[in-house]
């Protein structure tokens, strides 16, 4: 540890004087009369440290009857408590089928009725419709139902089926009420 | 045997095991006895040791016989009834320590010189050796616990290196290395405390 040995020899010596001082402190002899005192203070302590301890009246007894006390009341403990489950038990009826209550709906927050997923739509006025020329017979021709009213034949009609099929749907037009 | 027998049986044991309860008990009274009469003593140097005062010293012992008296059942479980006793007391002497650390280490020098033994030394030799063991034992206050613990015990004699293991719960080679170390720390803290003179 040290590089000098003087200081190491120092420090040897230094040790040595610290483990012969503790050595003589280890060494010191007991104070005359310890072993008595402590004799004394064993036979002052109690002998059992329980939390809970007979009465002196039961203590009293010869260790024979403490047994068999101990043993009649180990019997009572276990009478009472095996009777007491099998009076639980035996009291117990099998349970009966649970009655079935509907819980009611739960109310909208805002109260009343539930609309019940019904949506309002409302009513709107028929209004007047444009119509458009050139596209207007194939859109009806796409919208009409399959069967058709068979339209009188007239001879030399130049008017397409289209104008003639427009003519009758187009009810509320100016030109069919003039 | 058959059941019933054995049931008879232990029935009529129980005056027979009354009787032994009886004879054990004062069985472990003499035990306890002559555990007090051969290490009291022992016991003693080892509480002063740490607390460096005759009475607390001994109600250490006394604690220490107390807690015996209490577990006097296990006494035929232990191997090593030393060990085992001095390992009590010196739990016991820590745990007195560490609740009275708050107050000040001090080594009396006359309480020393009145202790030590002055056989042969005029009166200024044994305060000059009074003080100067004061000053070692103030040097291995300043010692790690561990350290300091296993050079106390060291210093008994009759307290081998693996009983010294046994009574802290460690190793030996553990006790090897902190003897080792506390050695080399007091080497330099004598140093210290020299050049500072």
């Amino acid at each position: 540890m040290n590089s000098n040995p003087h200081n190491a020899m120092n420090s040897d010596s230094g040790v040595n004087s610290s483990e012969d001082t503790l050595r003589l402190i280890a060494g010191l002899p007991a104070p005359a009369g310890l072993e008595e005192r402590v004799h004394k203070a064993l036979r002052a302590a109690p002998r059992n440290a329980r939390v809970l301890a007979w009465p002196a009246r039961f203590r009293a007894k010869t260790v024979m009857e403490s047994n068999w006390m101990r043993a009649a009341a180990a019997a009572a403990i276990v009478f009472v408590v095996v009777g007491g489950g099998w009076g639980v038990y035996s009291r117990v009826q099998p349970g009966q089928a649970g009655k079935v209550i509907v819980m009611p709906q739960p109310m909208p927050s805002s109260g009343g009725f539930a609309g019940a997923g019904a949506i309002r739509t409302p009513e709107t006025l028929p209004g007047p419709k444009i119509r458009k020329q050139g596209s207007e017979g194939t859109r009806d021709q796409e919208t009409q139902p399959t069967k058709k009213p068979a339209a009188p034949k007239k001879i030399g009609s130049t008017q397409p089926a289209t104008s003639r099929h427009g003519a009758s749907q187009a009810a509320p037009q100016p030109a069919v009420t003039q | 045997m058959s059941t019933s027998q054995a049931i008879y049986a232990g029935w009529m044991d129980i005056p027979t095991s009354a009787v032994n309860e009886e004879a054990r008990q004062r069985a472990e009274d003499a035990a306890i006895s002559a555990l007090v009469d051969q290490y009291a003593g022992a016991l003693y140097r080892v509480a002063y040791s740490v607390l460096r005062n005759p009475s607390d010293a001994e109600d250490a012992v006394q604690e220490a016989f107390l807690r015996v008296l209490r577990h006097r059942h296990t006494l035929t479980e232990v191997r090593d009834h030393r060990v085992w006793l001095i390992r009590i007391v010196w739990n016991i002497v820590l745990d007195r320590k560490r609740r009275v650390k708050t107050r000040p280490e001090t080594d009396d020098v006359a309480e020393l010189a009145r202790v030590l033994p002055s056989t042969g030394l005029s009166a200024e030799a044994l305060a000059a050796a009074a003080q100067h063991h004061a000053r070692v034992l103030a040097c291995v206050e300043q010692l790690p616990t561990k350290e300091r613990e296993v050079l106390l015990l060291s210093a008994f004699e009759e307290l081998s290196s693996v009983e010294i293991a046994a009574v802290l719960g460690i190793t030996e080679s553990s006790v090897r290395s902190r003897l080792f170390r506390a050695r080399n720390l007091m080497a330099g803290l004598l140093d210290h405390e020299r050049s500072l003179r």
